[in-house]
């Protein structure tokens, strides 16, 4: 099955070809899906929904470069994924990717300026200048002064904002989030998936979101789904289909 | 930089996993350091001592037991063509003040020491000589050996030489112009040669006669025309020979140690590769998420390696002092065990080199670099979705289990091929040797989990279904238990295998000393001296005691050292009964036969001289006597556990034809039957006068004998203990880890009802679990160990043929050391789990 925008073959930031994904389970094979192919447009953002199991988090990973499919594509950009090196896809993703994760994941022995100035390290980007442009966007996140503090010492409402300002300091194209709001109450849930797609729709970034939530969904442009190892656009009310 | 200081601030955050590390690096690295530091400071003052002594001189004159004619000098002044030769007498003297001071004697000509030696420069010849030639008994000492003797210039200093008192008068100082001959002149006094010859009892004699022969093509015409003159008990020999065949003596000695030392770093690496297993299992969430951010494999691998080399610098900054001050205290041993065994050796201060210090950071920080090779591959290894999981690693390490233990095999059987190598090199049976023990440290966590499994059923049994839990906490989580149970398991073999030979060793020895000790009585002039200046005993009291009527039979024995260009040989003069014969035990040949030989000129050796020299039966020996060089037919092999270097045995009729030496130093008595013991000790002590000879009963010879043994092991024991200490703190390293890391499995545990005693108790009983099946795997290496120290590096290293004794206590001591250290570094794990609150733990989680 393929699922694709009108037009998106020739404007498709993200390009899923063929994917499955199995993994050895009990001497046989497992199969999370089969033969998945979707293509999202630049700027777009895309809520993936789906049963526990169904392969969400396991699409993102494929999608993120973490992991690689058992057979398919993963074009990113016009980059061929699937094709690299372990070395060259990590490479492409702290360049080009950034991450929010359910469980916020920041690094407890950083700061949060630090945990903020980490991606810009990775790509070679140190000073005063990343400094400065990682307060400001804590200023936006509304946690300018809490520079100094250890991921402990947040709530965490507050340690997901900062996951996601450190998602976007590097300014990737692509954002993924894994239930960015699965571990927090719906106030502050809704409070980061604001900030979230804020970002990602200023800053002209695509936007793959997994999530259990039909609040998510509604923010999304389109909602995907994985059903039965297979993948179905579906129609949320508040989302106009593309 | 940002990841580096993430690295850094985790193992900060977990100060006491990151104390254990360091303190198995320090503690590594201050055996290793401080072996070194003695070893070397040993080898130093020896060399420096010989160089300083012998000087400039290129070559050496040296002769027979008894020296050389005086004359020898003047006709080779006057035909020998060489003017740059100098003659002396040495020996050595007790300061009787200062008990354990031996006084080296250097006796010069202060005419022909100027091209040799120059230990006053600065002062006037005409200011020292004329001070030296005419006062009696003259002689010059460092300022600062005069200080500690508490005499001034003028002042007398009475001295022992031998069996006779003599006195000396200090009249001036030894100003040597650097501190390498200060530090080899501490003990030695200077003096004219004809009083050095009056205080050594050599008037007439010579020591040796130093030689500076010309450089090149000359140096052999030179040589050859004195070689002319020389009488046949007479040879020259390189100035370095001397040295280099008494640093040979001690070699094996230092390196035994040496590799000791080592074995106590490796433990300390285990430590090391324990704190960065648990620090990246630990880390593995964090891992994960850096991977996911883009850190790259290769800067995880560089930054786990990073923190590694940290925590190894640490460990080597903290070893390194304490290493410094554990040398100093293992100088004092390794030097007193040179002095039974080999030669007399004064060392006061301990000498750092470039190269120890350089051993020793490297070991430290490349040490836990390496130990920290396979958890850096560990972190970055696994995919990175796999990182984020914990069963992954438990699931890997599994599967590479039995590939793991394959390797551990092949280990073995490469160490045990090594060890069968035809070969006499004792680092490569060392190297063999840990080989094994590696080999063995692979199997150990294969073996733990069958182990483990095995007991499983009886545990279930005694303890429900706890006990059905702790045993399998251990096989579930094998990647730190594992190595938890290796480390224990090195650490407690090596005891055991330690313990088994030092025990063989002392049971071969004690009854050999059994055996050869037949005497009641011995009398001998000197205690427990090794070196060529053996003292004779009085002749008087000789013929005193041979013809006492309550004496049934005396065996007069000299010990006689002889030097020749490819070192040095001992002979073991014997004036013996028949009887006292039948007490050696053959190797080779047998008594009856031996004795007959022995009687047509033949000469029998020990095992170690039999070993060291492949030398057999009815093979012969080239010996320098006082009538040139001589073959000797080899009677037989016999059993001798005295010296290292091994004995020439010979009769004394055979001795006194191609040796002028008479002398007798030590007399084994057999009392006349019903004569006390302590009264012929009083009546001997009476012959003897107020010469201080050593009379001993068998009894506290037979004790002497054996605490010299005693000592010479302390050093091993020293870091015996040191490798159970470190072994212990792995230990506890490993089960704190273990045991935090299943927090919010005790912490649910707790939430469904477990009490915190039956926590305390199911965390104790992982540690016991641990603990046996240590204990139990550790007997077979540590048997193995034993049959190789034994069978193969003694033998190598020493040349002695022991006997292996196993003790089935040792064996049982190590299950229950290993079950002790381990229940030991549970409890506070244990402890602290039980008093740890459940609701924190599962909102940590």
């Amino acid at each position: 099955m393929r699922i694709l925008p009108a037009g998106a073959a020739e404007t498709s930031l993200v390009e899923l070809r063929a994917l499955t994904k199995s993994h050895p389970e009990g001497g046989g094979e497992r199969v999370v899906f089969r033969n998945l192919s979707a293509g999202i447009r630049r700027g777009e953002t895309v809520a993936l929904l789906g049963r526990s199991g169904s392969g969400k988090s396991t699409l993102l990973n494929l999608i993120g470069g973490i992991d690689l499919p058992t057979a398919g594509e993963v074009i990113l950009d016009g980059t061929n994924l699937t094709g690299l090196s372990e070395q060259r896809r990590t490479l492409f993703r702290r360049r080009h990717i950034g991450l929010v994760f359910q469980s916020f994941n920041l690094i407890p022995t950083l700061t949060v300026m630090e945990n903020l100035l980490l991606p810009l390290e990775l790509n070679g980007k140190t000073g005063e200048r990343p400094r400065a442009a990682a307060q400001a966007l804590l200023g936006r996140v509304g946690l300018a002064d809490r520079a100094g503090a250890y991921p402990d010492r947040l709530s965490g409402g507050e340690q997901q904002r900062v996951a996601v300002a450190r998602a976007v300091i590097h300014d990737p194209f692509l954002l993924l989030a894994d239930e960015p709001t699965g571990s927090l109450d719906a106030e502050t849930g809704m409070r980061v998936l604001e900030l979230l797609v804020g970002l990602a729709r200023n800053g002209g970034r695509t936007m793959i979101i997994v999530t259990h939530s039909d609040t998510v969904a509604r923010a999304a442009d389109r909602v995907l789904a994985i059903r039965d190892g297979r993948l179905v656009e579906e129609t949320f009310p508040g989302v106009a289909p593309a | 930089m940002i990841l580096r200081l993430a690295g850094l601030r985790h193992l900060s955050r977990h100060p006491l996993q990151l104390i254990f590390g360091v303190v198995g690096v320090a503690l590594g690295v201050a055996a290793v350091f401080s072996i070194d530091l003695a070893n070397e400071s040993a080898r130093r003052a020896f060399l420096i001592s010989a160089q300083t002594v012998a000087g400039k001189a290129t070559h050496q004159i040296v002769g027979g037991p008894s020296g050389l004619e005086e004359s020898l000098y003047t006709t080779l002044r006057r035909h020998g063509g060489l003017r740059t030769i100098a003659p002396i007498v040495e020996g050595y003297a007790l300061v009787p003040a200062r008990p354990g001071l031996t006084l080296h004697i250097l006796g010069i000509d202060p005419f022909a020491e100027a091209p040799f030696r120059n230990y006053t420069p600065g002062t006037s010849a005409s200011d020292v000589i004329p001070r030296l030639l005419t006062r009696p008994g003259a002689v010059l000492l460092l300022e600062g050996t005069a200080e500690r003797l508490g005499i001034s210039p003028g002042d007398t200093l009475p001295l022992r030489v031998g069996l006779e008192s003599r006195n000396v008068t200090l009249s001036g100082f030894l100003r040597p112009g650097d501190d390498v001959t200060r530090q080899a002149l501490e003990t030695t006094a200077v003096a004219d040669i004809s009083t050095a010859q009056e205080l050594l009892g050599k008037v007439g004699r010579l020591s040796r006669i130093d030689l500076l022969a010309p450089a090149g093509a000359e140096e052999e015409v030179a040589l050859s025309r004195i070689r002319k003159i020389l009488p046949p008990e007479a040879e020259i020999v390189p100035s370095g020979a001397r040295g280099s065949a008494m640093e040979q003596m001690t070699r094996a000695f230092s390196l035994n140690l040496s590799a000791l030392s080592l074995l106590a770093l490796v433990v300390g690496m285990f430590l090391v590769y324990n704190t960065m297993t648990f620090s990246v299992l630990q880390r593995r969430q964090i891992m994960g998420t850096l991977r996911a951010l883009g850190v790259t494999r290769g800067e995880l691998f560089a930054q786990v390696l990073s923190e590694a080399a940290v925590l190894g610098a640490a460990g080597t900054v903290l070893g390194l002092p304490l290493g410094f001050f554990l040398g100093k205290f293992l100088l004092g041993m390794v030097t007193r065990s040179i002095g039974d065994l080999y030669f007399a050796l004064s060392v006061r201060e301990v000498s750092l080199t470039a190269a120890t210090f350089v051993k020793a950071v490297g070991l430290g920080t490349l040490g836990a670099v390496a130990a920290s090779l396979w958890p850096a591959h560990e972190a970055t290894s696994t995919p990175t979705r796999d990182v984020m999981r914990r069963s992954a690693i438990e699931t890997g390490v599994r599967k590479i289990l039995p590939a793991v233990s394959a390797a551990g095999a092949g280990l073995i059987l490469l160490g045990a091929g090594v060890q069968l190598y035809p070969s006499r090199s004792v680092p490569l049976s060392f190297g063999g040797l840990f080989s094994i023990v590696a080999g063995y440290a692979l199997l150990a966590p294969g073996a733990t989990t069958l182990l483990v499994r095995g007991i499983q059923p009886f545990l279930a049994f005694a303890f429900g279904t706890q006990g059905k839990m702790a045993a399998r906490s251990i096989p579930a989580s094998i990647s730190r238990t594992g190595v938890a149970a290796a480390a224990l398991v090195v650490a407690v073999s090596t005891t055991v295998g330690i313990g088994i030979m030092i025990d063989s060793f002392r049971r071969t020895v004690s009854d050999w000393l059994d055996q050869s000790l037949r005497s009641d009585i011995y009398v001998s002039s000197v205690e427990d001296r090794r070196g060529p200046d053996r003292t004779p005993l009085p002749p008087d009291l000789v013929e005193g005691l041979s013809s006492a009527p309550w004496i049934q039979q005396v065996a007069l024995v000299r010990r006689q050292t002889l030097e020749s260009p490819s070192g040095f040989t001992e002979l073991f003069v014997m004036r013996i009964p028949r009887e006292s014969f039948d007490s050696f035990r053959f190797l080779e040949g047998n008594a009856h036969n031996a004795w007959v030989a022995l009687h047509s000129g033949a000469v029998i050796v020990s095992d170690p001289y039999a070993y060291r020299h492949g030398v057999k039966r009815g093979d012969t020996v080239r010996l320098r006597t006082d009538r040139g060089e001589r073959e000797f037919p080899v009677a037989g092999v016999y059993y001798d556990y005295s010296s290292d270097q091994g004995l020439v045995g010979i009769l004394g009729e055979t001795y006194e034809r191609f040796w002028d030496d008479r002398g007798v130093d030590s007399i084994g008595i057999r009392l006349s039957p019903g004569t006390p013991v302590e009264a012929a000790i009083g009546r001997i002590r009476r012959i003897a006068g107020d010469r201080p000879v050593l009379i001993r009963s068998n009894r506290s010879l037979r004790e002497a004998s054996l605490r010299v043994f005693d000592r010479t092991f302390a050093v091993t024991n020293v870091l015996r203990s040191l490798t159970i200490l470190i072994a212990f703190i792995g230990v506890l390293n490993a089960l704190m880890a273990i045991q935090m890391e299943r927090g919010r499995e005790h912490a649910v545990l707790r939430a469904i009802g477990l009490t915190p005693r039956q926590t305390w108790g199911l965390v104790a009983g992982e540690s016991a679990i641990i603990g046996t099946v240590a204990g139990i795997l550790a007997v077979p290496l540590g048997a193995a160990q034993a049959l190789l120290l034994i069978r193969f590096i003694n033998r190598r290293s020493f040349g002695w043929t022991m006997q292996m004794f196993v003790d089935p206590w040792v064996l049982l001591q190590a299950v229950v050391l290993a079950l002790a250290a381990s229940l030991l570094a549970g409890l506070y794990p244990a402890t602290r789990l039980a008093r740890s609150s459940p609701a924190r733990a599962l909102q940590e989680e």
